[in-house]
């Protein structure tokens, strides 16, 4: 047992921890325990802001936007303000329809914010004015709406794939990709679904004496599905048969008798084209113009490929889940069917990634971090000495692994915010290890400490700068606390640097204590005789 | 060291250098600080950033076809197509990109009409790229707008890039309040106009419908009731005839979704002559309903058609009637442009029959203007949102931030020092590292390509800051202190020694912060805490070992060596042994 009684809780550390075997063990726990954090932690690439609100959407048809405002959007809005937590109201009066948005202050939380806005429209139902279909009311989310993943589907050139054979073969894809783990929403932009075209001709309809309503109704009483009938037989057996839905075919549709016209039938292809084609009074439509190469040079050279006509998947993660990891999974499912999408005249690009964006920011930013600890590795280098300097040098890792475990277990991502957090917060990591083993090094040096045990003197060197290095270090973290009420959009943005950079000089200000006088005691021997420099020190401390 | 020990010495003895040094720093405070209003350092929330896509808004006017929105996009794909680091572009017509962060708050996933269409352009990695982006997208912007904005008349092309921090709905951006929809809808266009003046300023659209000529048919009750029809069987048949609709379903097996019967004039018999109230009348003559009685009424005998201009869709904005007008600042902060606006806009409205009025007092509208209208009397307001509105929010927020730091540590110095003064000493120590924030940032503008913006990161630099400078002075002190106490040193001799042995730790810690902050320096959002941490860090070490001394040696606070030596903390001057 080290034969000292420490005053501060920076000897008390230093003094627990300098002989105990198990100190190497909880260093090496630390430095394992940061790694696991940095690998599984989800990554983004900016910090995600959580904004709560909502749409309500209220039709009225035929109305006019100024009728809509009276009946719908003024009223609709005054009981909105009185949900607690909105900052902004806007509406839109438009014609045949109103619709009020919503925006909650930042940091409302979304289960809360969405169940307000639909208790309030649902207990005012009453009010609701005559002529108004029911309101439609969607609240926003954005983890689930922004896809982290958007891959575009495109016929190859030379190749007879229509588009309904696209959408067709992109629907089973997409089934499959929303079956991968931690996929939320899958979506296809631009599809347009197969569907029986019945175009009327106006002329042939007034030479028949038609009417549209006609036509309709014709179709209608075609088209059911009917269950399956039983019927009796004279030796009371049952005899089954089924009605099917009389339109199978584009034949069928076809040959829909629409009335007749002097005794002979008129079908409806007779008066109208009917085919099976995409639903054409969708306007809604994707376009897709890309270069190929192998490499970038060729990449820059190609030429673009004519526009044309995609479909585009687009994929959303699960909340909290690591958008890396979903994206490479989605990716890698992709490609195992490129052969076979290949063979049937598929062709797909991805056109957006955000889990290689993440992942090589992250990446870039943690490989600044290791340059800069390699600098200023360098630096202790020549100001300390080697063996100083390396155990310093240690003492960044550990702190890092700490923070970063720390933000893990409290739900944070790993982020550009959360990197930069920790670069702005190095330069004053090691302040503390380079105080510890500065007095170290004095100490060793010194005449007073000849006599004294190695270990006394190791934690009696670390128990002297406790209070100065506490208040210092208190000084920064004060300085850090106020920006976490720093409130709106650019406050949760930078959330991360409060929140991270006080635990990682907290977490310096420990592995100072514990560490440095540990790889100390490990590592540095009292020099046997002295260096003359240290002489000149002595005296200038001494001055009389 | 030795020499370090007498230069501060040499100052402290003197009263004139003492003056002089004082005298310094205050010019190089002053000095720094009116960098700011004089634009030589220019502030921004914060700078561009440099991705690997941007896209396109492309916004014909209302009433415009999807055949003609396409168009402008094709044209504006076909001048992309040269473009070496562009690696594919896709359209999206009649609707948005799939979501994005920059078109969360612009809207784009509500976008569901024949007259949008948006493009995202992908560009190659950023890190093999030189162009950046942004200057991609300001070299860009005039080509495509001059191109294509003309095959449409009233498109408007926007570029959108993906914003460093939260996004925005655009730089800049001004809503027009008002009773009067009619006056908001022509200030707005005013509005619009003084915007696309100003330098700097592009992408001026203003966010309301255009009004067009439309026909309304207005179902003829007692023709139809008399006809033996009805009202909603005629409004049906309408709707049926020309849009179309989904009439019957069937499901299969063999097809992934069901599929719909759909039911729709000709496109070729459906198609209208001209654009003109005889082209309808014409064609709805030949349409025929069936009434009760199974005869057929042609449908012009129970309508009759109107011309009409459409009605625009109404906004609210905080159950206000408002119309937003926006544009986005081109590789410029949107603080300046925005002031140049402000300023035309009160000579403007002052001439043309308005009471021009600025928000009284101190708070994040403080840009807006209330007009009044002289002949009647009405009372609009213009008011700033947008990002100079999140960029006031941020930049008091920060302060507020800033001047809590401040409590706190005089707070805690105040506890550790038990004294005023000496906490006050450290406080103003460590607020001088501006100087160094400030200079650095016009450095860091002299020497790189884009402008250098003082950022909100810079501001969070700036505040972690005040604690290492407040370390700094801190140490210096309890050394001083503990040299006069423990060793009988003069007051004088005293400070000079302390600042001379602290000098080799500061320096050792200002370098460890130097190297830590030399990668953020580069990087487009963080630049700017990187370099307030460098430069700021340079001031810092001057301001603690030569401007906190002289600060000390003139106050009686710091007068330990005649104090008797022994009610002192012990613990304070081990360091120092």
């Amino acid at each position: 047992m080290v034969n000292y009684t420490p005053k501060d809780w920076a000897g008390k550390l230093a003094k627990g921890f300098l002989t105990n075997p198990l100190t190497s063990v909880l260093g090496i726990a630390i430095l394992i325990l940061g790694f696991i954090s940095l690998e599984i932690m989800p990554r983004e690439e900016d910090p995600q802001i959580a904004i709560s609100g909502g749409s309500v959407i209220v039709p009225m048809p035929g109305a006019s936007p100024k009728e809509v405002e009276n009946v719908i959007v003024n009223p609709l809005e005054r009981k909105l303000r009185e949900i607690q937590g909105i900052k902004h109201i806007y509406g839109m009066a438009m014609n045949n329809v109103g619709i009020v948005n919503v925006v909650y202050k930042i940091g409302e939380r979304r289960e809360d914010a969405n169940l307000k806005l639909y208790d309030k429209v649902m207990q005012n139902m009453d009010k609701m004015p005559k002529g108004v279909m029911q309101p439609l009311v969607k609240p926003f989310d954005i983890d689930i709406d922004i896809p982290i993943l958007t891959v575009a589907f495109y016929p190859i050139k030379g190749t007879k794939v229509n588009y309904e054979k696209l959408f067709k073969i992109t629907r089973k894809i997409q089934q499959k990709v929303n079956a991968v783990k931690n996929v939320a929403k899958t979506t296809l932009v631009g599809a347009h679904k197969p569907q029986f075209n019945v175009e009327v001709d106006l002329n042939k309809l007034s030479g028949y004496h038609l009417s549209l309503g006609q036509i309709m109704k014709a179709v209608q009483s075609i088209a059911v599905d009917v269950p399956d009938v039983k019927g009796r037989t004279k030796t009371k057996k049952l005899l089954m048969f089924g009605v099917k839905n009389a339109i199978e075919s584009v034949d069928d549709l076809k040959n829909v008798i629409v009335a007749s016209y002097m005794g002979s039938p008129i079908y409806l292809k007779d008066v109208a084209k009917v085919t099976r084609g995409i639903d054409f009074q969708n306007f809604k439509k994707t376009y897709i113009t890309f270069k190929k190469g192998k490499n970038l040079e060729e990449l820059r050279k190609a030429k673009f490929s004519p526009l044309k006509e995609q479909i585009t998947l687009t994929v959303a993660k699960l909340k909290g889940t690591n958008a890396v990891f979903v994206a490479h999974d989605v990716i890698k499912l992709l490609n195992s069917m490129k052969e076979q999408l290949h063979k049937e005249g598929i062709g797909f690009v991805i056109t957006r990634d955000y889990g290689k964006r993440a992942n090589d920011a992250v990446n870039e930013l943690v490989d600044h971090l290791l340059i800069t600890i390699a600098i200023i590795a360098v630096m202790l280098i020549f100001a300390l000495g080697f063996k100083e300097a390396m155990i310093v040098t240690f003492t960044v890792p550990a702190i890092l692994a700490i923070t970063l475990f720390i933000a893990f277990i409290g739900g944070q991502t790993i982020n550009r915010i959360t990197l930069f957090a920790f670069l702005l917060s190095l330069g004053l990591l090691v302040d503390a290890a380079i105080i510890v083993i500065e007095n170290i090094h004095r100490h060793l040096h010194s005449h007073e400490s000849e006599e004294k045990p190695m270990d006394v003197l190791l934690v009696e060197a670390t128990d002297e700068i406790g209070p100065p290095t506490n208040i210092a270090t208190l000084a920064i973290i004060m300085t850090m606390i106020p920006m976490l009420f720093v409130g709106g959009m650019m406050g949760a943005f930078m959330k991360p640097i409060p929140l991270n950079v006080p635990v990682a000089l907290i977490a310096s200000l420990v592995v100072a204590y514990i560490f440095t006088p540990y790889l100390s005691y490990k590592l540095l021997k009292k020099p046997v005789h002295k260096h003359h420099h240290h002489h000149q020190k002595h005296k200038k401390e001494n001055p009389s | 060291m030795k020499r370090f020990e007498e230069f501060v010495y040499k100052i402290l003895d003197s009263k004139k250098n003492k003056m002089l040094v004082v005298l310094i720093t205050l010019l190089a405070l002053v000095g720094s600080i009116m960098m700011l209003p004089t634009k030589i350092v220019k502030a921004k929330m914060l700078p561009g950033k440099s991705d690997n896509t941007f896209s396109i808004y492309i916004d014909t006017p209302t009433g415009s076809s999807i055949e003609q929105t396409k168009k402008v996009a094709q044209c504006v794909i076909d001048s992309l197509k040269d473009e070496k680091e562009i690696i594919n572009m896709e359209l999206y017509a009649g609707m948005g990109i799939p979501l994005d962060y920059a078109g969360l708050v612009k809207g784009s996933g509500m976008k569901n009409s024949e007259n949008v269409a948006e493009i995202a352009v992908n560009l190659t990695d950023k890190h093999e790229r030189d162009e950046t982006s942004y200057m991609m997208v300001h070299r860009l912007r005039p080509i495509v707008k001059k191109k294509c904005e003309p095959l449409v008349k009233g498109t408007v092309i926007k570029f959108i890039e993906q914003p460093a921090g939260p996004p925005t709905l655009a730089s800049l951006v001004v809503e027009v309040t008002g009773d009067n929809l009619k006056k908001i809808r022509e200030l707005s266009f005013q509005v619009a106009n003084i915007l696309s003046k100003v330098p700097k300023v592009v992408d001026v659209d203003i966010m309301a419908d255009d009004i067009y000529k439309k026909y309304e048919l207005i179902p003829n009750k007692d023709k139809i009731a008399k006809s033996g029809l009805t009202v909603d069987q005629v409004n049906k048949i309408i709707y049926l005839a020309f849009e179309g609709m989904v009439i019957a379903h069937k499901n299969s097996a063999k097809e992934p979704d069901q599929v719909n019967i759909f039911l729709v004039l000709d496109p070729q018999t459906k198609k209208f002559n001209t654009k003109s109230l005889e082209a309808l009348k014409d064609k709805l003559s030949s349409m025929h309903l069936m009434n009760r009685m199974g005869m057929l009424v042609p449908l012009t005998e129970v309508v009759d058609i109107k011309e009409v201009p459409s009605n625009p869709m109404i906004m609210h904005k905080d159950l206000r009637r408002m119309i937003n007008v926006i544009a986005e600042a081109d590789e410029e902060s949107q603080v300046y442009p925005l002031l140049e606006a402000r300023d035309r806009m009160i000579k403007y409205f002052s001439k043309h029959g308005y009471k021009v009025e600025k928000e009284p007092g101190m708070s994040t509208y403080m840009f807006d203007l209330h007009l009044t209208d002289k002949k009647t009397g009405e009372k609009f307001l213009l008011r700033w949102d947008g990002e100079m509105k999140v960029t006031l929010d941020t930049f008091r927020d920060l302060g507020g931030a800033f001047i809590g730091a401040l409590v706190l540590i005089f707070l805690l110095l105040v506890i550790y020092y038990k004294s005023y003064t000496l906490s006050g000493i450290v406080l103003a120590g460590s607020f001088l590292s501006i100087i160094g924030v400030i200079v650095g940032h016009w450095v860091a503008d002299l020497v790189t390509r884009d402008t250098f913006f003082l950022t909100a990161t810079s501001l969070i630099g700036f505040i972690a800051l005040m604690g290492i400078s407040s370390r700094n002075s801190l140490l210096l002190i309890d050394f001083a202190k503990a040299l006069m106490e423990a060793h009988g040193i003069k007051k004088r001799r005293a400070i000079a020694i302390a600042s001379a042995t602290r000098a080799k730790p500061i320096f050792l810690t200002a370098i460890a912060i130097i190297l830590g902050s030399a990668l953020l320096a580069s990087d487009p959002i963080f630049g700017g805490l990187g370099v307030a941490l460098i430069s700021g860090t340079v001031a810092a070490v001057f301001v603690s070992l030569i401007f906190v001394p002289v600060l000390l040696d003139n106050t009686k606070a710091m007068n330990f060596d005649d104090e008797i030596p022994y009610h002192h903390d012990k613990s304070n001057i081990s360091i120092t042994k």
